[in-house]
């Protein structure tokens, strides 16, 4: 049996930080000079009240209302986030309760960022490929909006709440419909991207919580060392990829990479040689959602007609851990 | 590129006058020499010189010319 992709769907919570907001709260930043760094006109963010599971919910309801497949169907949950309700239990079981999925379904939490929905393909493939489950709900769900710090400007314009449900399912099928997969992983990064109090190494305080800048509680990302990263790695991932297959730049009919910001994206395009009409961008709409960039951008391009039955794609996520992967897919069915 | 070019380029980074930088200036002392634009000289170096250069190598940089004596004789390379 092949795992493939058969359906997307996300959700963004309601509340919206536009970049005028943002703009006229750091006036020495105007919207046109966010918007030509980024690319991103408005992030959503998560109600106080609003976690990662509700948005996790609420993009698998839009899935099953979709009719893609019932909850009754789904025999295994797979959910990434780095910000989820509890220590404990697993928000893929709170997720399983409240979906109605079957008791005898499978459920466990997977803790990356950016590259969390590759890394969740990858799983789907090795459930389905072994026989341990036929139609998996792959959830990917952060309210890194919650970790920010208000007067942090920098991760502010980048990063935006949601979540985002893609069904896989086995399928017959003579040929592989997604992969072969390509990691990497990198832990001397760990302090360019980390919120460092909250756990047990560094408790969470009301001295480190509640000050009137960025601290030890929040959101650190050092944006100079995560784009000599990307340069240092994504074009290798991508190459090693490519050479396993045999396939060329040529040979791929649409790139998605992790929607980080438009103007790294852009660079990391000409530099590849990528034409622009085959790499897609996708975030202007909600920012830079972490673990859901890659499926949200999926969707967009399968909504915008970019996506045909056979279409060979290539996913790159890379960022937090420091944490890489790539895979190739082949696009089965369109929603629109 | 040349060292005139490339002070043309830093003073786009920076977001200045064209012409206002000299070579001299010292980074520490600067506030336009910020997250962004050290995104800016990092895709710099990449595109024109080939070179990937980390913010560590950077570090040790006291001036404008500083930085361009760090990436250029890779571009000689």
């Amino acid at each position: 049996m092949q795992a493939a992709v058969k359906a997307i769907e996300y959700f963004l919570p309601p509340d919206v930080v536009s970049t005028e907001t943002l703009a006229a709260q750091f006036p020495s930043w105007s919207v046109a000079k966010i918007d030509a760094k980024t690319g991103i006109m408005q992030r959503h963010i998560a109600a106080p009240d609003q976690c990662s599971s509700d948005l996790a919910v609420a993009a698998a309801k839009k899935l099953f209302e979709s009719g893609a497949c019932s909850p009754e169907q789904i025999d295994f949950i797979l959910l990434c986030t780095q910000s989820p309700d509890y220590f404990l239990p697993t928000t893929a079981c709170l997720v399983q309760e409240r979906l109605g999925i079957s008791t005898t379904a499978g459920a466990l939490d997977f803790n990356l960022g950016c590259s969390g929905f590759v890394y969740g393909l990858g799983l789907c493939q090795g459930l389905i490929a072994s026989g341990q489950a036929r139609n998996i709900l792959l959830l990917t769900a952060e309210t890194y909006s919650k970790f920010i710090h208000p007067n942090d400007r920098g991760v502010r314009t980048i990063f935006g709440d949601a979540a985002a449900a893609t069904l896989v399912t086995a399928e017959e099928a003579s040929e592989p419909l997604m992969g072969p997969f390509v990691y990497g992983t990198d832990g001397r990064g760990a302090d360019n991207l980390i919120v460092r109090a909250g756990g047990f190494r560094e408790p969470r305080t009301e001295s480190v919580a509640e000050t009137d800048r960025p601290g030890t509680a929040n959101l650190y990302m050092n944006g100079p060392e995560i784009f000599t990263f990307t340069l240092e790695v994504v074009p290798a991932c991508v190459n090693r990829l490519l050479g396993q297959t045999g396939l060329s730049i040529d040979d791929i009919d649409l790139f998605i990479f992790h929607q980080a910001n438009r103007y790294m994206l852009e660079h990391i395009r000409q530099r590849m040689n990528i034409p622009a009409e085959r790499f897609f961008i996708a975030m202007a709409h909600c920012g830079n959602t972490v673990s859901s960039t890659v499926p949200i951008a999926l969707k967009e391009a399968d909504a915008q007609g970019r996506l045909k039955p056979g279409s060979r794609i290539l996913l790159a996520g890379f960022g937090v851990g420091y944490s890489w992967a790539a895979t190739l897919l082949r696009w089965t069915s369109s929603g629109h | 590129m040349n060292r005139t070019q490339f002070l043309t380029h830093m003073d786009e980074l920076m977001e200045l006058p064209p012409g206002s930088l000299t070579g001299s200036e010292k980074l520490d002392e600067m506030e336009e020499w910020n997250s962004i634009s050290m995104v800016g000289f990092i895709a710099l170096a990449d595109e024109h010189f080939g070179f990937i250069v980390s913010p560590r190598n950077f570090g040790s940089c006291n001036t404008i010319d500083d930085l361009l004596n760090l990436i250029k004789p890779l571009q000689a390379a």
